[in-house]
């Protein structure tokens, strides 16, 4: 007994110690921009506070920030990567499998999406008649009050309906630069690399079958019998009001799909709809960033039988995010050894912070 | 070859452990392998202990990845610890008087038991939201203090309440005040109930901050590592996060044990 207590006695004084000399290394090594985990709405409101010196997230966030006055801009996204791409839609692959029609249900999925997209970059011009009807859009889905804010939450998101290969791959090997894959997973998964695992993730074919048919009157090619969906989506996220605008405007009943929202949606954030959603097969299809989709089908994938797989059919945003800060602060520099919000590790907020942290030489902790 | 029965419970102790972990790493790849499945747990998910093992070597110590920082496991305990020892020491510095008052003093002890028996009855946990809004710092260290005062304070009156009356009597008999009475015959006589609930307060204040650092913001912490790594389904560190929390617990706990069997040994 008495060893026992020698041997714990020294464990316990390792630990101290050891933490001790680990804590007051690290500072040293960088004085990193510590991330935080939060709500979009926490962030508004510690930042009002003080409690935070500022954020990255996606809009009406920063829109609502900036519009209370709580912050400024620093770096909108497309600065830190022009035409990035953001929010896609995606298919569980298990629903896809068991759905006998799924393709054509994809496609005309694909056609929404480019419909809804077409009607929002219309009605973004202040003097489109559909204009007051898409700032009631923005405020409902990203559930705001102020119109001033609405107006402001559209400027910077970059509405679209084609994939970006390319950009998905640049992501992918980016994931992998900043340790975020499981490295045993990521054997697993047998992707030779970004570009590999990019072309497994995305099908052109339901966009290139969109376009060809966007002049059809959705009724004329409306699926034979209509189909009940599972579609889960982001909360108050404007980067997927393309879905809100399809499900209100009824081009998804006009084409025979009826929308339902899934269990547990609107999610938090992207990594919470992998893992509660397309992984429970609780959903069919979804909106969310492609990091997470890129991340979790393969971290939390089980490859035995590929129940986090999902295919990415059409895009919804390029760009679209913001780093807000306080305003006596004037770049990333000042923001080393302050607390900075972000929806969760793996987001794209995530991995844009790290890119653009990169290019500054600054250390980040999350 | 005899045993002694001090040994043969450690080597009971030590092939319990051994089989838990077989066990554990038998079930899961049988589940893996389609063997068996439980409805609604999905079993194949959970890391094995040698995948949990690997991923704790790894995330031990702090690592970089391009401008990527991630605190090491050792971190995330010196901080959650130092949480803990902060709050147990405000709870200590407060809990131990006002168990005093209220089991020496009928009057003290009327002013205090209805808010003591109704906020103790308010789990660490319950006051995990009202800290988010009313901290701007130290909302965690609160959490374990709430955690930790009341197990002192209540074993502090029963302390003082199982204080002899003769030695009470004798004290007053040779002309001692009620200061010194409280200092040299109450005092010494709760002390070991006083760290008795020191004891269990530490052990409901190390579960109370790990919950608290899953919602409380701060970067370091084992709670916000086992969140951030289930983010990012990183399961295999996450589960060595949680095995962590259990070991730095139980360690806790014996070390006061320890401390309380060597030197508050009139106890007995």
């Amino acid at each position: 007994m008495k060893n026992r207590i020698k041997i714990l006695s020294v464990v316990i004084i390792t630990i101290l110690i050891a933490g001790c000399i680990e804590s007051k290394k690290t500072p040293e090594i960088s004085e990193p921009i510590n991330l935080v985990k939060m709500s979009g709405q926490e962030m508004v409101q510690r930042l009002g506070t003080g409690e935070i010196a500022g954020f990255i997230m996606w809009e009406p966030y920063p829109a609502i920030a900036v519009t209370k006055g709580y912050g400024k801009n620093l770096i909108f996204s497309g600065k830190i990567w022009a035409d990035h791409p953001c929010c896609v839609v995606a298919y569980d692959d298990d629903w896809y499998k068991k759905t006998n029609n799924s393709d054509e249900i994809l496609k005309r999925m694909a056609l929404v999406q480019l419909k809804s997209v077409e009607y929002i970059n219309n009605a973004k011009q202040s003097d489109s008649p559909d204009h007051a009807q898409l700032i009631n859009y923005t405020m409902q889905f990203g559930g705001m009050t102020d119109p001033v804010a609405a107006n402001l939450s559209l400027a910077d998101v970059e509405f679209v309906y084609n994939t970006n290969v390319e950009g998905t791959a640049t992501f992918i090997q980016k994931i992998q630069d900043f340790g975020i894959f499981d490295p045993m997973k990521w054997n697993q998964s047998e992707y030779r690399n970004a570009s590999d695992y990019a072309n497994s993730l995305i099908t052109n074919n339901y966009v290139e079958w969109a376009v060809n048919n966007k002049d059809e009157d959705l009724s004329k090619i409306s699926l034979k019998e209509p189909v009940n969906i599972r579609y889960a989506y982001l909360v108050n996220d404007i980067h997927e009001l393309p879905f809100y605008v399809g499900w209100q405007k009824g081009y998804y009943k006009d084409i025979g799909i009826n929308i339902v929202i899934a269990e547990g949606a609107p999610f938090q954030n992207g990594a919470f709809e992998m893992q509660n959603g397309f992984k429970a097969n609780t959903v069919d299809v979804g909106s969310l960033g492609i990091p997470p989709v890129i991340i979790h089908r393969i971290n939390s994938n089980d490859f035995s039988n590929d129940d986090a797989r999902v295919g990415v059919i059409a895009g919804m945003n390029n760009e679209g995010s913001v780093i807000v800060v306080a305003n006596n602060i004037t770049s990333m520099k000042d923001l080393q050894g302050e607390t900075i919000g972000f929806p969760g590790p793996g987001t794209i907020q995530h991995v844009l912070f790290l890119m653009e942290a990169d290019k500054e030489g600054l250390k980040v902790s999350y | 070859m005899k045993i002694d029965s001090g040994k043969k419970g450690l080597i009971i102790n030590i092939l319990s452990l051994i089989g838990f972990v077989i066990l554990w790493q038998i079930l899961v790849i049988l589940a893996r392998n389609d063997s068996f499945n439980i409805p609604f747990i999905r079993l194949r998910d959970i890391p094995t202990p040698v995948e949990t093992w690997y991923a704790l070597a790894d995330s031990m110590f702090t690592r970089t990845y391009g401008p990527g920082l991630t605190y090491g496991i050792i971190n995330h305990v010196y901080a959650s610890l130092q949480r803990v020892v902060q709050g147990g020491i405000i709870a200590f510095i407060i809990g131990v008087p006002v168990g005093i008052g209220v089991g020496y003093s009928k009057l003290i002890g009327n002013l205090f038991n209805p808010v003591i028996e109704i906020v103790r009855n308010m789990p660490p946990m319950a006051w995990i939201p009202l800290s988010i809004f009313i901290f701007v710092f130290g909302g965690s260290i609160f959490i374990v203090f709430i955690g930790v005062i009341f197990p002192i304070i209540l074993n502090t009156i029963q302390g003082v309440k199982s204080t002899d009356p003769r030695l009470i009597d004798a004290a007053k008999t040779l002309g001692a005040s009620e200061s010194m009475i409280v200092k040299k015959v109450v005092i010494p006589s709760a002390f070991p109930s006083i760290i008795t609930g020191l004891r269990i307060g530490l052990g409901v204040g190390w579960m109370a901050i790990v919950a608290a650092e899953m919602v409380i913001r701060s970067p370091v912490g084992l709670g916000y590592f086992i969140w951030n790594m289930g983010d990012l389904g990183r399961y295999a560190e996450m589960v060595a996060g949680m095995i962590v929390i259990g070991v730095i617990g139980y360690i806790m706990n014996i070390s006061i044990l320890f401390f309380q069997r060597r030197f508050i040994n009139w106890a007995d």
